[in-house]
């Protein structure tokens, strides 16, 4: 019998560990914590720590990050949630993406109507509130290698698409499914690729740094591009809205803390797209740490000491 | 050699992240799978009990089997929102599969000779059950869970996507920041992890299977 009362302690044991484990993962939330998320990639990373960085130097909250979270999806699904349910209570978030992709409406191209529209329909339907833009407008590009630029003489979308039938196109796989990404896009440029390879973001730099695509869907304020010496090309239709950052708050939590708003509030309209350029290439180029990166850029504005 | 000691020292450098990413991954991995084990072979045992439903239990299990995972996150987190707690059960029901199978065919193939002997000496159907063919199903039982526990320790890393944390974390950074040093840094400890896991089982394999049938 010695054997079966081993097992049972060994069960016993096993049973505590597993129950201690779903305490762990309930929610530790009250009124005194915030959870920031973000996408998952460098420049979220770099936004939310900005955000987490500005609410722990100038509010009594405790700050929780839960950064590079799988995509706009798990973001707003979490949002919306909220930490109380084991949720987040923000996170930076694109007009543009707000627009097209969660609202499911037609493309705009006034960067001040974009945003008039997600902060009305979001606050009705949802009761999440955009703060305001911080200024750099992440538009979704097109880029090539300078050299590809060079030989075939390529400036704009337009002239890309005279070549496409003999490219490959390397894009995320959000790019390949969005309606403001690829198939809105293929229709307004006539564009028909030899193939389209949907891949993860930081897949695609290595992709077409080995040459095994051509073209790539990025981001205007993408650090790789400086680091692996790509051409970003001009929208001649102006097709792709406008994605300018601001940080999407859950509403019950900003009725709690109305100070997140006046904080955050700080960078309205103060970070161009060359700064935040500059910020994900130290991260993608350079090999430092988001966290710290976002810091250093803090204190640089003085908003942090 | 300059690229190797470059690694060894980026991983020295992180020691504590990996330290603390690796048991975070452990964590949820144990959990799931433990409760798994504590519902599939009950379960699997039932089913032996009614065959009609055996089919029809199997099946959902394969169902749930054949879903990708970011898929059924997508699901979970309206509901549970995100963490450790959808991730764990992402993991559970990934590993029931094997381990329901696994129990149904184990008990289900227990030869009808040695059945038929332990009626004759009067058994009743639960010592039956408890003396001759679990113990006689139970390497085949416990062959379910190593898959299941193997699997669920590479399933885990995509629980980093909604924020639970693990080994995970370090390769889906490390791939949106194409730093190889980072994904290098979460994917050796998550293979090492996963040999000593399916080292550990074998043994408990090895000793759980009863004398009569030991191979020699």
């Amino acid at each position: 019998m010695k054997k079966h009362t081993a097992l049972a302690i060994l069960f016993a044991f096993m049973c505590l560990i597993s129950f201690q484990g779903f305490a762990y993962g309930a929610p530790k939330t009250n009124g005194g914590t915030i959870v920031v998320g973000s996408k998952n990639y460098t420049e979220q990373m770099i936004v939310g720590n900005i955000v987490a960085e500005l609410l722990e130097a100038h509010t009594n909250l405790k700050v929780e990050r839960k950064l590079h979270l799988g995509g706009t999806n798990v973001c707003f699904e979490a949002l919306k949630k909220g930490s109380v349910n084991n949720g987040i209570d923000i996170y930076v978030e694109y007009t543009g993406t707000g627009l097209v992709n969660i609202l499911q409406m037609e493309a705009k191209t006034d960067p001040q109507e974009v945003y008039e529209t997600v902060k009305k329909e979001f606050k009705d339907r949802w009761n999440l509130i955009w703060l305001e833009p911080w200024g750099f407008n992440n538009t979704y590009t097109l880029a090539v290698k300078e050299e590809f630029a060079k030989e075939y003489n390529i400036e704009t979308f337009s002239d890309l698409a005279k070549l496409a039938d003999k490219i490959v196109f390397g894009c995320t796989m959000e790019f390949a499914e969005r309606p403001d990404g690829y198939p809105g896009f293929q229709k307004a440029y006539g564009f028909s690729f030899k193939e389209v390879k949907a891949m993860d973001p930081g897949l695609m730099y290595s992709a077409i740094d080995n040459d095994l695509v051509q073209v790539i869907s990025s981001f205007a304020t993408d650090g790789l591009l400086v680091a692996y010496n790509l051409k970003i090309l001009r929208d001649d239709k102006n097709f792709f809205p406008p994605y300018h950052a601001a940080p999407l708050v859950n509403g019950e939590v900003l009725e709690k803390h109305p100070e997140i708003a006046e904080i955050l509030n700080k960078l309205a309209n103060s970070i161009t797209d060359e700064d935040v350029q500059k910020l994900n290439y130290k991260v993608d180029g350079e090999g430092k740490d988001p966290a710290k990166v976002a810091r250093e850029f803090l204190k640089e504005r003085g908003l942090i000491r | 050699m300059n690229v190797l000691s470059e690694y060894i020292s980026f991983m020295l450098e992180r020691q504590d992240q990996i330290l603390s990413l690796t048991s975070q991954h452990i964590y949820l991995t144990f959990i799931a799978v433990f409760l798994a084990i504590l519902f599939a072979v009950p379960l699997g045992i039932a089913i032996t009990r009614f065959e009609k439903v055996a089919g029809i239990v199997v099946g959902i299990a394969n169902a749930v089997q054949a879903l990708p995972s970011l898929a059924l996150l997508g699901f979970l987190i309206p509901i549970m929102g995100i963490g450790s707690k959808p991730s764990i059960v992402m993991i559970f029901l990934y590993s029931l599969l094997p381990i329901i199978k696994n129990t149904y065919t184990g008990l289900a193939n227990v030869d009808s000779a040695i059945l038929e002997a332990g009626k004759g000496m009067g058994m009743t159907n639960w010592q039956l059950m408890r003396m001759v063919q679990l113990p006689l199903a139970l390497p085949v039982i416990m062959a379910g869970v190593r898959i299941s526990a193997v699997t669920a320790v590479g399933l885990t890393t995509i629980a980093a996507l909604i924020g639970a944390g693990g080994l995970g974390q370090l390769i889906y950074r490390g791939i949106s920041m194409v730093n190889n040093k980072m994904i290098i840094a979460g994917a050796v400890p998550a293979m090492v992890l996963t040999l000593i896991v399916d080292y550990l089982l074998n043994i408990l394999e090895k000793v759980v299977t009863p004398k009569g049938i030991k191979r020699k």
